[in-house]
């Protein structure tokens, strides 16, 4: 029981708290000057979605918690000292209620973290989509052709087949495909390079083809990654590989028992429960310099029973059936006048949206009340010694 | 027919617009300018007040706004000069927009003004010039780098393939000065089109078509679709080729003298075209000419005014009154399109110079509060210096009322505006603090920190030289957020500065042993310090997730760990630190005092220096160059915090050596009293 306790004032306390914040405001230091050499993607993956982390200065290894380990704990702490083992009383109503704040915008990031989908949808000008595809994840698509409408689609997500980099093969079965189908060697990023004589690559060589890794970049959706593929027909046929890369214009075709398949690796696609189509892109610069003043795309959304204008520009998004979509760039960057352009919407969906308004607003009355209270004590104490 | 020689014609026209720039290809033709020069009148006596007026208010669009030329000049001076206005050998003083005239109208007497300041002499060697008599940072005149300007741009443009951070001091100089001097020569160049008399030529038709064996600009250009006419005519027939070479001269003569006026754009879009946002120079309108083949009347007309303009210096009484002419026909075009309406505010803004009266009342109150400090008795002292730092206040916010309603926006949308928000703010915030306590110690900070923060908006503007009212770009132009969040995080950087500037003090005032002869002054900074944090964690923890909210609005994430939101983030988790220390009883007077001075640096940190990483979605602020002022502010903070902290050290050895010492004697002098008895 005493072992309980202890354990209980030490997880509520205020130096626990003092502790925590520290250590959260030294890893976003340390993330924030990191992002200089190593990119945003790889900084928080290091430092903010990570439990634990070594920081070297120089030769010396310093052993960190993980920003996910501090938010973890600090949470704790805070329902525990901040909610719970707080007097509760008028004096300490305003700190109740931003605590309460605080655990709805940490309770915002949580399902943010682990509900959300992001992606964007680039369309030129007439065209028109029912997906957005992901900016960060990738998915090998295996399709066959029924008809001139229809298409049979199976899709392995990268997390099946990303985590295995070496050579032992991940193999994926399904009872809709005639063949055995064989993912290994996954590289981030990649280029296919053709094979010389004077050389032996590093990794395996296809068609007369091999992938090299290559180095991350700090960006992390200018990464294409790719993977070899092997399919051996059930019935007995000859096996074959190929190279999937996310930069392939066409897919790789394979005949299996008379059929036709395409197998591709793409970015991850994501259905829309709409049509979205893209009307008209406009791109207004200030009079007589080189800086936007305006974004916008119109846009029509086709949904089963109706269809309506839209206009998405900077900072006025769309938000429909729990998605939301943003202006977020457009291009060829090097258009001329009169050529069509592409706009491209950011497409999330986040079933917190909302929350950290809600949150702000919350922890704003918390503080108000909190410090005002002080300060009309203070006030009136001062005149009180005045008199 | 016609289109072919249109084509002519214009081929003829953009080959002179292609030009890299004015002042480069008339180094490269190896004279020092690019039209034929002409010994001009000189400007024997000054302006009258009347035409220094109406150039003053005459409307100009630049930089994606309309705004008067004495901004325009302000602005192009400061650039060029380092200040706003310039001396002359004789000793005379000009003001920017006297100097902007003098260039324009008498370029030849202009060229003797010393107005490039370059920081490093070496620059100046580089380019081939003598430097004898000069100090290492000094002031050109035109005429002085000439003999280099081939050199100058030769130079520029092997530094421009540089980045400009891999630069060295002498190529940035020269870098920068190349481009001041470029834009200064399409300055003294703007009106060479409409001072030039063309050439006609030979040709009877020519010269019955514009009206005489000379031409001027506005009537080659009424003409044009004449001469359009002729040129398809005489381009297929031998016996005319020499007359059609004369014709495509002549155009691109007038295509040549044009195509250095796109620097100024003083013409303003036609009232018929309103959704035409910009506004023209002679070059637009020659092109656009060319395009439609119809001059437009009102631009015709304003042509003509440059050049009457143009043509009357020499004659005081006849340059006013064309100036009076053509101000009045831009402004009214102007006010039809709605776009002088704040014009004459913003010349009143910059005419009342209240930022500058307010520094010297700020730094009035400064010296009279250290006064008050002597003689802490003298009620009208107190009362005096007060005044003083309500009045400097009381400026501040007025010229911060007034950029507001110049630019229609919330108070701050650009980093030269942080710095006069926060000023704002904390004096405020302290005049509260003062007029609560009643102590002198709130007024004190409010001064210092004024005076302080005046200067560095003063120090920043001259480093950025650039209009502290620009356009912004697309995702901050949103009032409603700039209301909400940019002013909550400014304000909680100005009142987290605000504590910072008190726990200085109070570490100064340990240092010196104040606290420990006045206790209640130790307490007395203590509150001031706990109360002005609080206010500061209220509109740093509400503004950094308000900017969430924006982040969210527009872009899609509530957070994305970008360097500015990761300041901002290390705002409220410092003071956070503070706050809980304290109520843990882990902080006390010093540790609550050497804390939150610290935490002023990662105010600094997250208000400037994130912007120097150069990476992420907020790196639009203007940062090169503050890099030393951050050191100096982080090495003086933290050496006060390093000698605060070294003084309560020794200060606590010297306590506990006291109170052994007297333990010692107290249990010595018990034994011997137990040894009597």
């Amino acid at each position: 029981m005493k072992l309980l306790k202890a354990v209980y004032d030490g997880l509520s306390s205020l130096w626990l708290s003092c502790t925590l914040l520290m250590f959260l405001a030294l890893l976003t230091w340390l993330g924030t000057l990191d992002q200089v050499h190593n990119g945003l993607f790889e900084v928080q993956r290091r430092y903010f979605e990570s439990w634990f982390l070594i920081e070297r200065i120089g030769q010396i290894a310093i052993p960190l918690p993980g920003a996910t380990l501090v938010l973890a704990v600090l949470t704790i702490n805070l329902t525990l000292g901040g909610l719970v083992r707080i007097r509760k009383g008028s004096a300490t109503a305003g700190i109740i209620v931003a605590h309460v704040g605080i655990l709805m915008l940490v309770f915002a990031g949580y399902v943010k973290m682990n509900h959300s989908e992001d992606g964007h949808l680039t369309l030129f000008e007439g065209q028109e989509s029912n997906t957005f595809e992901s900016y960060h994840f990738w998915e090998v698509a295996l399709f066959e052709r029924i008809d001139d409408a229809r298409v049979r689609e199976i899709v392995v997500p990268q997390a099946d087949f990303a985590a295995n980099t070496s050579g032992a093969p991940v193999a994926l079965r399904s009872a809709e495909l005639p063949f055995e189908f064989e993912l290994k060697h996954f590289t981030p990023n990649s280029r296919v390079l053709p094979k010389g004589p004077m050389f032996t690559p590093k990794l395996p060589v296809a068609d007369g083809y091999f992938l090299e890794a290559l180095q991350l970049e700090k960006e992390n959706e200018h990464n294409i990654a790719g993977v070899y593929a092997a399919v051996t027909p059930k019935d007995g046929g000859q096996r074959s590989e190929s190279i999937l890369w996310g930069a392939s214009r066409q897919p790789w075709t394979v005949e299996v028992g008379g059929k036709t398949f395409g197998i591709e690796l793409r970015r991850q696609e994501f259905a829309l429960p709409f049509v979205v189509r893209l009307d008209d892109f406009v791109k207004e610069d200030h009079p007589r310099i080189d800086m936007p003043k305006v974004f916008s795309s119109d846009i029509t959304v086709d949904e089963a029973a109706s269809s309506r204008q839209v206009k998405i520009s900077m900072n006025e998004p769309l938000r429909q059936d729990g998605l939301v979509l943003y202006q977020s760039g457009w291009g060829p960057q090097n258009a001329r006048p009169g050529d069509p352009l592409f706009s491209t919407l950011a497409v999330v969906r986040n079933p917190a949206d909302q929350y950290p308004l809600y949150a702000c607003i919350v922890i704003a009355v918390g503080l108000v009340l909190h410090f005002g209270r002080k300060l009309k004590k203070h006030i009136s104490s001062q005149g009180a010694q005045a008199s | 027919m016609n289109t072919l020689a249109k084509l002519i014609l214009a081929l003829a026209v953009s080959l002179c617009g292609a030009r890299i720039s004015a002042a480069q290809h008339s180094a490269d033709d190896g004279h020092g300018h690019g039209h034929p020069e002409h010994t001009m009148p000189t400007r024997s006596a000054p302006y009258s007040e009347r035409v220094l007026e109406l150039a003053a208010a005459l409307p100009v669009q630049d930089g994606g706004r309309v705004k008067p030329l004495s901004t325009f000049a302000d602005f192009t001076l400061l650039r060029f000069n380092g200040k706003r206005s310039l001396k002359l050998d004789d000793g005379t003083k000009l003001d920017a927009t006297t100097w902007l005239l003098d260039v324009l109208f008498y370029p030849q007497q202009a060229e003797a003004y010393r107005c490039f300041q370059v920081n490093d002499v070496h620059a100046i060697e580089a380019l081939g010039i003598s430097t004898a008599g000069k100090k290492k940072r000094d002031r050109y005149s035109f005429h002085e780098l000439e003999p280099g300007i081939s050199k100058l741009f030769e130079l520029a443009r092997q530094y421009r393939a540089k980045e400009e951070r891999l630069r060295s001091s002498v190529e940035q100089q020269i870098f920068t000065l190349a481009s001041n001097v470029d834009d200064y020569f399409a300055l003294k160049s703007h009106f060479d089109f409409a001072r030039a008399a063309f050439d006609v030529g030979q040709s009877p038709e020519l010269v019955a078509t514009l009206g005489g064996e000379t031409a001027s600009f506005s009537t080659i250009l009424a003409k044009l679709p004449r001469l359009i006419e002729l040129q398809s005519a005489w381009r297929v027939d031998p016996a005319r080729a020499e007359d059609s070479r004369e014709l495509v001269r002549l155009v691109q003569s007038a295509a040549d003298y044009s195509s250095v006026t796109s620097s100024l754009a003083l013409m303003p879009a036609l009232v018929t075209e309103p959704a035409n946002a910009n506004w023209h120079t002679p070059s637009d309108v020659l092109s656009s000419t060319f395009e439609t083949e119809e001059p437009m009347r009102e631009h015709l007309e304003t042509l003509a005014a440059f050049e009457t303009l143009a043509m009357s210096i020499g004659d005081p009484a006849r340059f006013e009154s064309a100036l009076a002419a053509l101000h009045g026909r831009t402004v009214a075009t102007a006010i039809q399109r709605g776009e002088y309406a704040k014009v004459p505010l913003e010349i009143s803004y910059y005419k009342a110079q209240l930022l500058t009266y307010s520094l010297a009342i700020f730094l009035l109150g400064f010296v009279l509060t250290g006064l008050l400090w002597i003689a802490p008795r003298l009620k009208l002292l107190y009362a005096a210096s007060s005044l003083a730092v309500v009045v400097s206040t009381g400026l501040l916010v007025t010229a911060i009322v007034m950029r507001c309603m110049i630019r229609g926006r919330p108070p701050v949308s650009t980093l030269y505006e942080t710095l006069l928000f926060v000023a704002a703010v904390t004096t405020l915030v302290l005049l509260v603090v003062e007029w609560i306590n009643r102590q002198r110690l709130a007024l004190s900070v409010a001064a210092a920190f004024g005076t302080i923060m005046l200067f560095l908006a003063n120090g920043y503007e001259t480093l950025d030289k650039r209009d502290t009212m620009p356009q912004l770009v697309a995702v901050l132009d949103t009032n409603f957020w700039l209301a909400t969040h940019v002013t909550a995080i400014t304000s909680g950087y100005a009142a987290g500065l605000g504590a910072t500037a008190i726990a200085s003090v109070y570490l100064v005032c340990r240092l010196f042993g104040a606290t420990r002869r006045k206790p209640e002054l130790a307490r007395l900074l203590t509150r001031m310090t706990y109360g002005v944090l609080c206010f500061a964690l209220i509109f740093s923890v509400v503004g950094t997730i308000l900017g969430g909210v924006w982040a969210n609005d527009s872009w899609g994430r509530f957070w994305g760990w970008d360097p500015k939101e990761n300041g901002a983030l290390l705002i409220c988790l410092a003071q956070l630190v503070i706050l809980h220390g304290r109520m843990g009883g882990y902080l006390r007077e010093f540790g609550l005092a050497a804390a939150t001075a610290f935490q002023g640096t990662i105010i600094a940190f997250s208000w400037f220096h994130v912007n120097l990483l150069g990476v992420g979605l907020h790196s639009y602020g203007f940062t090169s160059g503050i890099h030393t002022s951050l050191w100096t502010y982080y090495t003086g903070q933290w050496g006060l915090i390093a000698f605060a902290c070294g003084h309560y050290w020794l200060e606590r050895e010297r306590s506990k050596a006291v109170a052994q010492a007297l333990t010692e004697q107290r249990v010595t002098s018990v034994s011997s009293d137990v040894g009597a008895t």
